[in-house]
């Protein structure tokens, strides 16, 4: 289980406490003051009042310990890159994911040492964009992937070791066992670009290789498991 | 006798239902009447080179004989006038209107019908187009032409005003002038006053002592249009005390009257502007095929005007914030800066024409409720797409006739778990929506009678196409049989649909390929329906 520490209390980071798995992650709110927090705990959330410009108030959240996941969701963009320089200064691995409301800010973010700048308006706008351009296909992926049905993209990584290794992506599409599509390999080799089954080129899988593939959780699970089974045998 | 009034019935009867007769009228109001069209805009402009022309040729003829090229060309452009007269004599009003309408009233009375009325209403109508001062230049216009009336030369004059007709410019410039007409009566009756005075007043000094130069009435208001206006020429000049008084007197004031003149029109100009500029812009949507109107130009509404900049499709932009609309326009955007809530500027701005779809973006649920009620009791067919800030009011927006509601939050929060459980595989997907790869994810409609239709997906061979099926979207419920449905707002989403499936027009399928193998593929499913079903 994965630990996320959230600061600042908004719609937006109960929003995405909401899409995301409960099973999978645990979280901590770091609010402001007491009736914050008194909000956040009739959720059902762990909470803390202190003051991130302090390294040591940091620190005791969990941050260079057990947390795995930062969200800097406060509304302005300086706390947001203080807080991101602080984190990352105790931490090298911790995933920091910011909020920016001024588009100029998410260089900085970014250099502070975020992983992924989310602008919401800037989403906002391509999605607005893509339902105009592309209903159907939005439609389709909205309802299903992107929504509460139960079809999922997934990437599954092959392990080393893997039977996989050395087979032709050519070969895994004909494999219609499962109730899946594969839609594409990346390639860790090339840098991590997307190569999608169907072009021409064959693909020779190699451990590290991540497969993206569409369809429900279940047979996603199943097929997680099968090789991961491969491997160990 | 009877005969005539017989056959004038029957003409009209079927001037009423003769769409050959309605298409032409159509095209010959489009030609000269239309301000919106492309054709008039030529029209005018063959229009105001012609003018000048003729109107240089007959200032050359003043002294020196016609060419003979002259003389045809100006019998050409006679011939033009007088066609362009009666061609927008017959587009004032519709004859056989009239004519019906009294029948239909003889009709029912029961009693004959009354010709002679009915002639006297026509040339009335008539009469009242000629009488309209644009018609009195024309006619105006064509007359100097006639070499024998000496006089008539002079009106020459006239054909220049023609040009009214054809510049927008000028046209405004007078319907400035007639916005502020009682400012100008107010202006016009005090300046009468003044050189009535300053006329009687210098006569009566002046006259006797100085008759050489104010020898009668008329001198006397020469002199004082002259110096009322500061023009002074100085030929008349006061030499008693009191012509002079009455000179200082008349300078003075006249310099009040001119620069309240100037601002009447200044300020006019200025109202105008606005107008001018909203015009310009409605001129430039009727160029386009179809466009989308974007409510509020606040963040969100500059990210979406950024991509549909980006893949060249066309916009405006409503805003009723000074500052939004200012950066709208710094950006180069059209705009328009208005309540987007009032239904005349959403009409005006072609909710009920070419407009595609509306997009309520403003930063406020409430202003996004009255807009997207507006526009779906303004066009009930439109796609409309809102913003709602708050999770509470997207049901209203639904409910106030939006086609999707769009949270900002909400698909943020999505981006970001999808992020943190498979970045990769997320930014794969977004990438084909988008068309930042090479690969892009595209519907392709079952017609009726095509080459798929009522064929199973195994005999597609999408792998020899190079494509690959996601599913297909159906409403058919002879589908329902299948596994994997999803359930979507009236159909159904037929996810990895098996070799068997059966499909049937009006399915969609959902395929991934390079954009050359989806294009060429719709291409062949297009050749292969048939014409009927294409319609």
């Amino acid at each position: 289980m994965k630990r996320i520490a959230v600061f600042g209390y908004s719609i937006m980071s109960l929003e995405v406490i909401k899409q995301l798995n409960e099973e999978q992650y645990s979280y901590v709110f770091i609010v402001n003051d007491e009736a914050e927090a008194l909000l956040v705990a009739e959720q059902g959330f762990d909470t803390k009042i202190i003051d991130f410009r302090n390294d040591e108030a940091i620190k005791s959240v969990g941050i260079g310990e057990n947390i795995d996941i930062l969200f800097c969701f406060y509304p302005k963009d300086s706390d947001n890159v203080f807080l991101t320089i602080s984190a990352r200064a105790l931490d090298n691995e911790l995933t920091i994911i910011a909020i920016v409301d001024d588009p100029e800010s998410a260089e900085k973010l970014l250099a502070a040492g975020a992983n992924k700048i989310i602008d919401p308006y800037e989403i906002c706008g391509r999605k607005t964009h893509d339902m105009l351009a592309k209903p159907d296909i939005t439609d389709v992926l909205d309802n299903t992937v992107f929504g509460r049905h139960d079809l999922h993209i997934a990437q599954i990584e092959i392990p080393k070791n893997s039977a996989l290794e050395q087979t032709e992506t050519g070969a895994l599409l004909l494999a219609g066992t499962y109730n899946l599509i594969l839609i594409g390999v990346v390639d860790k080799v090339s840098g991590g670009t997307l190569h999608f089954v169907i072009d021409e080129k064959e693909h020779t899988l190699n451990s590290g290789d991540v497969l993206v593939v569409l369809g429900p959780a279940r047979d996603i699970k199943a097929f997680k498991e099968e090789i991961e089974a491969v491997t160990s045998a | 006798m009877k005969m005539l009034p017989q056959l004038i019935l029957a003409l009209v009867t079927f001037q009423q239902h003769s769409p050959t007769y309605k298409k032409t009228k159509q095209f010959f109001y489009n030609l000269l009447e239309d301000p919106d069209s492309r054709l008039k805009s030529r029209f005018d402009k063959v229009m105001i080179a012609s003018v000048l022309l003729s109107v240089f040729l007959l200032i050359d003829e003043v002294d020196k004989p016609a060419s003979s090229f002259e003389r045809w060309f100006e019998h050409l452009l006679i011939a033009l006038f007088i066609l362009e007269y009666v061609l927008r004599a017959w587009l004032y009003n519709d004859v056989h209107h009239i004519i019906l309408s009294h029948h239909a009233k003889a009709l029912y009375l029961n009693r004959p019908m009354q010709w002679g009325k009915v002639i006297k209403m026509i040339i009335a109508k008539k009469i009242e187009y000629m009488l309209t001062p644009l018609a009195l230049i024309d006619l105006l216009a064509i007359l100097p032409s006639f070499r024998s009336i000496t006089l008539l030369r002079a009106l020459l004059i006239f054909r220049l005003l023609k040009l009214f007709r054809y510049f927008k410019s000028l046209r405004l410039f007078a319907e400035v002038l007639e916005s502020k007409q009682f400012e100008l009566y107010t202006l016009v009756v005090f300046l009468s006053f003044l050189i009535f005075i300053g006329s009687v007043g210098i006569y009566f000094f002046e006259h006797p002592t100085n008759s050489q130069q104010v020898s009668d009435l008329f001198d006397a208001v020469y002199w004082s249009i002259i110096t009322v206006t500061s023009v002074g020429y100085g030929d008349i000049a006061p030499q008693t005390t009191g012509g002079r008084l009455v000179a200082i007197g008349l300078i003075l004031t006249g310099f009040g009257v001119l620069s309240f003149l100037i601002s009447i029109i200044v300020s006019a100009v200025n109202d105008k502007m606005h107008d001018l500029r909203e015009n310009s812009i409605y001129a430039e949507l009727q160029r386009y095929k179809s466009f989308v109107i974007i409510c509020g130009f606040g963040r969100v509404g500059q990210h979406i005007a950024k991509q549909l900049e980006k893949h060249n499709q066309h916009f405006i932009i409503i805003d009723n914030n000074e500052i939004n609309a200012m950066n709208a326009r710094r950006l180069g955007y059209l705009v328009i800066h208005a309540d987007a809530s009032k239904n005349e500027v959403l009409i005006n701005a072609g909710i009920k024409q070419k407009a595609s779809a509306v997009l309520c973006t403003t930063g406020d649920d409430v202003v996004n409720v009255y807009i997207t009620l507006t526009s779906r009791y303004l066009n009930s067919s439109i796609r409309i797409i809102s913003r709602a800030n708050h999770p509470q009011n997207v049901k209203k927006l639904y409910q106030a006739g939006a086609d999707n509601v769009i949270q900002p939050f909400e698909i943020a929060a999505l981006v970001v778990a999808q992020y943190i459980g498979k970045p990769v595989a997320f930014e794969a997907i977004l990438g084909v929506i988008r068309e930042e790869k090479q690969f892009i994810m595209e519907t392709l409609s079952v017609s009726a009678g095509s080459m798929i239709d009522g064929i199973t997906i195994a005999s597609l061979d999408f792998e020899r196409r190079k494509l690959m099926l996601i599913g297909v979207v159906s409403a058919n419920p002879a589908h329902r049989k299948h596994k994997n449905s999803y359930a979507l707002k009236n159909q159904h989403f037929y996810f990895k649909p098996p070799a068997f499936f059966l499909l049937q027009p009006g399915d969609l399928l959902v395929v991934l390929g390079r954009e050359i193998g989806i294009t060429y593929f719709r291409e062949q499913l297009k050749n292969s329906t048939p014409k009927e079903s294409k319609r």
